[in-house]
């Protein structure tokens, strides 16, 4: 059994994902985390109160071991490590909403102070690409974004939304690093530079990822899942009811390779084997972990894996030593072993013993088979999916309808799905009186994606106690929420993107019977569908030149349709020409928003910094008069003071909804470059985000608009 | 001292009842006794421990499900003749799996409950209890509620027969002859009774008993009446008990007692200098604990703890010390026996993969006739659903002998569902169609591997009635799932007692009409947990009752054509009214509703409520201040500045959080019951006060005794 080497309380809470080690002087580490009230604080036990307080740092008074630092904002990530080329200790880089902060903790002081209008919600330190300098990389409001050691702006591109976890990892195995972003949208997108390579689509936000070893990463999602990815492929993956709030790579194991350590909500930390997820090893916090880090606390030249919890409790573990021979939890091989092969055998025995009884059941049915559920054994289940459209009392949806071929009822279905219902699961159970052979489920999925429908179907009698469970899997197309047929009343639409293909109508045709809910089929590229989730209308338009043209109104839709498409068809640039001119004009609204709440901003601050020099000027009346001894005045005095807090508080909160309205139109701004970006595929791809970002620098938005139409940069 | 026991498996057999394992006594000194254990299949094992390897002494035929297994033999000589129960029918064995006996009880029902003395045979059903001397009838008795379990005081020091019943309705019948002497209050459904010592200590009187909700006490049953020694509470909120023996497993030359659970826990209590049991030692098996003895069986010298659990593993805690062992990846330096044993296993699975393949292919053949029928036997799940008296809220355990899949869970009434720390299994809420279809909770679990049992946690509105189920999927081929059923009573916060305060100001419902005492009787029934759904003897009946969450009471007396329900709690007289109204009309009866509200009892009520809900609205005040405090400290550095009151907060900061998260959304229920207490006050004077509410909810947000009490007065 492997136990803590060192135990340390802090008595300082830690905010969850904020933990750091950094060596700021090169040789000590430090563990540094993220606090409340906006504070970070750094437990330096190696050089016991030499520390003078000065500028942002302050010692702690409870414990001399701990200096305090003021950032004065809520942190929102924080990392350690070497920026500069030429610094002898680790630089810290704390993120907050408004700003990124790299500090010198050595020299106490600031190496650079960026405002960063997207915000910091992730931030890796490391090297990217092929660009020379190390950079410190925060992800924000749908923005990724690199900063050198001197604070330039070195690296910039747009993601599809909100980041929230960051990793550097050779997942091309070209010997470069890629950026992994993981985001509010349940995708894992690999950056080459600013150039997207993958995608892989999750279930749920991505809220932790970490590199393993070579081309292999393991990550964590809002729903209680982690797991390792080695490349595009899963290995393994396990949920459970809590979340995982940090997961790091560490050889507890002593065996040459990383162990995947997770620190769940529990308080649970564990650590599972990188192939198959197996855990070897297992403690408990009494409250959530917090971070997941590693070190040499104890300056003996070990590593240790240290492990925080939210309330501020420290563990350190030693790797495990050659003679526990991976074995770290406490309970015995052997033992395990024989219980296994033993719940095994138990398990044959008593299937064996339902094939046994089943063969000696007769048909000709008495009380009792009725409670067992009997069923005729060639009972078989039959599923079909469509698409209905949506009438008065039901929104549109896809139908699955279950049904049983003979008089056998279904008791209740159970549907298994990823992302398409609230939970993971959606369940049919009829009231007893409405019991029969055939169900249908409504499904409405919110995205386009392809999804695995894992049905269970229990089948019985009307009075049966027991019944059996059909399992079948049905797939979902990527574009089931589109219906063939058209009202002839829609109107046409104005939107559409254009593009060239050296490839057989075949192929197309193929694509759309594989992605699309067609009941027939279909055998020509020419075809008109209406979007049941907006109503619109989608028209794909194939000439015989290979020209491919998409209308809709939907610019997201024809993203996707375009990314589906170029995969299935192996393409690896495409060029295309778009207009969507009512996005597009709901785009130019947005941009004259973010200047005028660019302006208002502007004057907030300074009637904010007007009431502040009211309120020196007051307080110093008002004690004037208290050592005067006017109370009368004095009174008068506190009576204004207290408006004008309450003033300031008042245009506090005018001033907080402005920035949040102005974070919401940035937000869609980058949104608007990404989404121009989906309709191309490749090179293309990456020249119209890099046109499209050098447009809104220069407050050049007709030139923004030509490049989203036309693709390209040259005008 | 600290006691240091490690586990060991032994065997598996089928799945076992309750007090169906015990250890023979041994043959000369210091050798290792031989285990008999009976099962759900019929069968009797009688096993020795041979160099670690399990030899069978004797194995009988299969056959109906054995309930109990005792040891008997004329007084005076060793031992060790097995008794087991099973249908209606008592066998015997000797020691060598000779069977020496066969006694048909003539009972209607199978026997649950049996003890074994000289030539006295006690057998228990549900409701009867019969005495047999020599296989010939001597006494019978009644019992008022089922009985769990029966025990006769050792006849050789007490001198005469003095057996005793474990009754659901939480007393301890003592009967003599036929009739019943005394009755002895304990403090919950007693399940299992035991003598102290396995003799009943000193004057053979003692007497050790273990309830339904985990509690413990030692009672003495004397010839005028029954002397409490102790009770131990269940402040842990243990699981249930379901077994216990005394040994001296300290080796401290003092018997020590051994209490295994339905959670799993299997503890040891050494008694102290005055005689008040203290806990030695604890350890958690997965699944609930049926029979434990003290004994030693692995290996001589060494004395262990043997349990068997549901599922039929008998396994020991021995304080043989277990040497450290190789992990996986070395198998040479496992241990002979273990390696033999590992390879038998293997060979045995192998053979039976053979066989379950070939029963899976002609159950695949099965189907594809048209005659066949598939029937899969019913496969046994050992439930509970109890009332916590601590939380008000119901508990639902569900063990499968083997592990589960999933669970589907489906009420047609609001309740909500609770999260428990043990349950690992994944929940995800589905959305519930309550018109068309009257689901109000559709939840699945998905269960990780090996879980065997799972433990829920529900809580119920008084006044909404209704069933929940639960569909039980095991991991078995060819699936099937089971469903198991639990009412949801309009009193379902109602537990019984022995007596109430006949003080308090009373409301009194009276009912009169044309109905059976059976009727009346099946009616209370539906209403109130706990009753004995058999029609009592005799011509009427009174019942107490409390309400767990707030502490009021209920009696109902009634018998043929006449039913009187007081309770000084006005919401649970009109729940009544409304149920019984109802049911009546259903079967058509002409009912005489009267009823008389003693204005005194609802401020009576509100003064009972008030101390509850004072300390939890400061509860939560206090908990709301915590973040805040703490974060002024670590602003200021130090909690010196602050005033003793806040002070105290950040103290007690840990107890308060932990004892807010024990009671979630307790203000909410309390709220709700104000309500309903003030909706139902002037439902009885025939006033509609609907629209009045939200000032109620008003006046409790800034809430005040008085102020209350003033509007439900005015009002």
């Amino acid at each position: 059994m492997l136990v803590p080497i060192f135990t340390l309380k802090l008595n300082h809470k830690i905010n969850p994902r904020m933990v750091a080690i950094g060596k700021y002087d090169g040789i000590h580490p430090c563990l540094t985390a993220a606090t409340q009230a906006g504070k970070v604080f750094i437990h330096n036990p190696h050089t016991r109160g030499q520390r003078p307080a000065a500028h942002r740092l302050s010692q702690s008074t409870q414990d001399s071991d701990i200096s305090l630092l003021n950032i004065n904002q809520a942190v929102s990530c924080l990392t350690a490590g070497t920026l500069g080329p030429n610094t002898t200790g680790h630089t810290l880089l704390v993120g907050s909403q408004t700003n990124l902060l790299a500090y010198d903790v050595h020299d106490n002081t600031d190496v650079f102070y960026k405002e960063v209008t997207d915000g910091a919600n992730a931030i890796v330190l490391g090297k990217l690409g092929d660009i020379q300098s190390t950079l410190a990389i925060i992800g924000g409001n749908c923005a990724l974004q690199g900063f050198d050691y001197e604070g330039n702006d070195q690296f910039w591109t747009v993601t599809g939304d909100n980041v929230r976890s960051l990793v550097l990892c050779d997942f091309t195995a070209d010997g470069k690093n890629e950026l992994l972003v993981g985001s509010d949208d349940f995708d894992i997108r690999v950056f080459k530079e600013d150039e997207l390579v993958s995608e892989i689509a999750e279930n749920e936000t991505v809220t932790s990822l970490c590199h393993m070893h070579g081309s292999r990463f393991g990550y964590a999602l809002a729903n209680g899942t982690v797991g390792v990815y080695d490349r595009t492929a899963r290995y393994w993956r396990i949920k459970s009811k809590n979340h995982a709030m940090s997961i790091h790579a560490f050889d507890l194991n002593a065996d040459g390779v990383v162990e995947l350590i997770t620190g769940w909500s529990n308080g649970k930390i564990d650590a599972r084997s990188d192939r198959t997820g197996e855990v070897i090893f297992k403690d408990n916090f009494s409250s959530s972990v917090a971070g997941v880090v590693e070190g040499d606390y104890r300056m003996d030249g070990q590593i240790q894996l240290i492990c925080t919890s939210v309330e501020g409790e420290v563990r350190g573990y030693l790797p495990a030593s050659k003679d526990m021979k991976g074995n770290l939890m406490d309970a015995s091989v052997e033992q395990d072993l024989i219980r296994e092969l033993s719940q095994r055998k138990q398990n044959l025995m008593l299937e064996l013993r339902n094939y046994e009884d089943n063969s000696k059941a007769l048909p000709g049915v008495s009380e009792g088979e009725f409670k067992m559920g009997v069923i005729p054994a060639n009972t078989q289940l039959q599923t079909a999916l469509s698409v209905r459209r949506a009438t008065e009392i039901q929104r549109a949806h896809i139908e699955l309808n279950i049904s049983t071929p003979n008089e056998t009822i279904i008791r209740a279905v159970l549907i298994f799905a990823e992302g398409i219902f609230e939970g993971e699961s959606h369940v049919v159970h009829p009231c007893a009186q409405n019991l029969s052979g055939c169900v249908r489920v409504p499904i409405i999925p919110p995205k386009d994606i392809p999804v695995d429908l894992h049905i269970k179907a229990f089948v019985g009698g009307k009075t049966s106690t027991q019944f059996h469970v059909f399992e079948i899997t049905r797939q979902l197309p990527r574009f089931s929420m589109y219906d063939l047929s058209v009202d002839s009343s829609a109107t046409e639409p104005t939107g559409k993107v254009t593009f060239n293909i050296n490839d057989r109508p075949q192929r197309v045709v193929m694509w759309l019977n594989q992605n699309f809910l067609l009941p027939e089929g279909i055998d020509s590229p020419d075809i008109t569908f209406t979007a049941l989730r907006e109503g619109g209308l989608l028209r794909i338009n194939m000439q015989h030149s290979g020209e491919i043209t998409l209308r809709t109104d939907d610019i997201d839709l024809a993203g996707d349709l375009v990314q589906s498409l170029a995969s299935f068809l192996a393409i690896e640039d495409l060029q295309a020409e778009a207009d969507f001119p009512v996005y597009f004009k709901e785009l130019r609204t947005t941009l004259t928003e973010v200047d005028d709440f660019h302006s208002v901003h502007q004057k907030l601050t300074a009637a904010m910094a007007d009431h502040s020099n009211y309120v020196r000027n007051m307080l110093v009346q008002a004690e004037d008069a208290r050592l005067m001894g006017d109370w009368r005045n004095m009174k008068k005095r506190y009576i204004e003071l207290y408006d004008l807090n309450r003033d300031l508080i008042n245009e506090y909160k005018i001033r907080s909804n402005n920035h949040n309205a102005l974070l919401a139109r940035l937000k869609s701004v980058n949104q608007a470059i990404q989404r121009a970006g989906r309709l191309r595929v490749g090179k293309p791809k990456t020249q119209v985000i890099t046109a499209c970002r050098d447009a809104i620098k220069n407050n050049n938005i007709n030139a923004l608009f030509k490049i989203m139409r036309a693709g390209t940069t040259s005008s | 001292m600290e006691l240091n026991l490690n586990h060991v498996d032994y065997l598996q057999v089928g799945v076992t009842s309750q007090k169906t394992m015990k250890l023979l006594p041994s043959v000369g000194r210091k050798a290792t006794q031989k285990v008999a254990v009976a099962d759900h299949d019929g069968v009797v094992t009688c096993f020795g421990m041979k160099k670690g390897e399990a030899v069978p002494v004797f194995k009988s035929l299969p056959g109906q499900k054995i309930s109990r297994l005792e040891l008997g033999g004329a007084l005076g000589t060793p031992q060790e003749k097995i008794f087991v129960s099973s249908g209606s029918e008592v066998r015997g064995y000797t020691k060598k799996g000779k069977q020496f006996l066969t006694f048909e009880a003539n009972l209607t029902e199978s026997i649950n409950a049996m003890h074994v003395s000289g030539a006295d045979l006690f057998v228990c059903a549900s409701y009867i209890y019969n005495h047999y001397c020599d296989c010939k009838d001597q006494d019978y008795y009644l019992s008022g509620d089922k009985i769990n379990d029966v025990l006769c005081l050792p006849v050789e020091t007490v001198g005469r027969i003095v057996p005793i019943l474990a009754c659901q309705d939480r007393v301890l019948r003592v009967l003599q002859g036929s009739d019943l002497q005394y009755d002895v209050e304990v403090p919950g459904p007693p399940t299992v009774l035991e003598l102290l010592n396995r003799d009943g200590g000193k004057g053979g009187e003692e007497v050790l008993y273990g309830t339904a909700d985990g509690k413990l006490g030692l009672v003495r049953i004397t010839k005028s009446g029954p002397i409490t020694s102790w009770e131990l509470d269940n402040e842990k909120k243990k699981g249930g008990v379901l077994c216990i023996d005394s040994f001296d497993i300290a080796g401290d030359g003092v018997k020590d007692i051994l209490v295994g659970r339905d959670d799993g826990t299997v503890e040891v209590y050494s008694l102290d200098g005055s005689n008040e049991p203290a806990l030695r030692f604890e350890n958690v098996l997965s699944e609930s604990v049926t029979s434990i003895q003290g004994g030693c069986v692995g290996k001589e010298m060494y004395d262990e703890v043997l349990t068997t659990t549901y599922t039929g593993w008998v396994s020991g805690l021995t304080t043989e010390p277990q040497q450290m062992v190789a992990g996986p990846g070395d198998e040479i330096k496992m241990s002979r026996e273990t390696q033999g044993k590992v390879s038998a296993l293997r060979a045995e699975l192998e053979q039976l993969q053979v066989k379950v393949l070939q029963g899976r292919e002609k159950y695949q053949q099965s189907s594809q006739s048209s005659t066949a029928v598939s029937a899969v036997p019913v496969f046994s799940i050992n439930d509970k659903f109890t009332l916590c008296q601590d939380d008000a809220s119901y508990s639902l355990t569900l063990e499968v002998q083997t592990a589960i899949d999933n669970l589907l869970l489906q009420s047609d009434v609001p309740i909500d569902l609770l999260d428990v720390d043990k349950n690992s299994a994944v929940v995800s809420f589905s959305e519930c169609d309550s018109e068309s279809n009257g689901n109000f909770l559709l939840a699945t679990y998905r269960c990780q591997a090996n879980t065997t049992r799972l433990e829920l946690k529900v809580r119920s509105i008084e006044g909404q009635y209704g069933t929940l189920q639960a569909y039980v999927t095991p991991r078995l081929q060819p699936k099937t799932c089971q469903v198991r059923q639990y009412q949801i009573k309009p009193l379902s916060l109602h537990q019984r007692t022995h007596s109430i305060d006949q003080e308090r100001p009373a409301n009194t419902l009276r009912l009169t009409g044309q109905f059976s005492f059976a009727e009346i009787h099946s009616w209370v029934v539906f209403c109130l947990p706990e009753v004995p759904e058999k029609t009592p003897a005799g011509d009427s009946i009174t019942f107490y009752f409390q309400n767990t969450f707030l502490g009021t009471q209920l009696e109902a007396t009634y018998c043929k054509g006449e039913a009187n329900f007081k309770s000084d709690n006005i919401s649970t007289i009109s729940i009544l009214k409304d149920v019984l109204s109802k049911e009546a009309t259903k079967r058509k009866i002409n009912l005489n509703i009267s009823y008389e509200v003693n204005e005194d009892s609802v401020s009576h009520t509100l003064r009972m409520i008030h101390p509850k809900l004072e300390y939890q609205l400061i509860l939560a005040k206090k908990v709301q201040l915590i973040d805040a405090l703490k974060e002024l400290q670590v602003h200021e550095g130090n909690a010196d500045f602050l005033i003793p009151e806040y002070r105290s907060i950040l103290d007690e900061s840990a107890q308060l959080l932990e004892e807010y998260k024990k009671q979630p959304a307790h203000l909410e229920r309390l709220y709700g019951m104000i309500t309903d207490l003030f909706i139902d006050k002037f439902k009885f004077k025939g006033q509609n006060v609907k629209t009045k509410v939200s000032q109620l909810l008003a006046i409790l947000n800034n809430y005040e005794l008085d102020s209350l009490m003033d509007f439900f007065s005015e009002a």
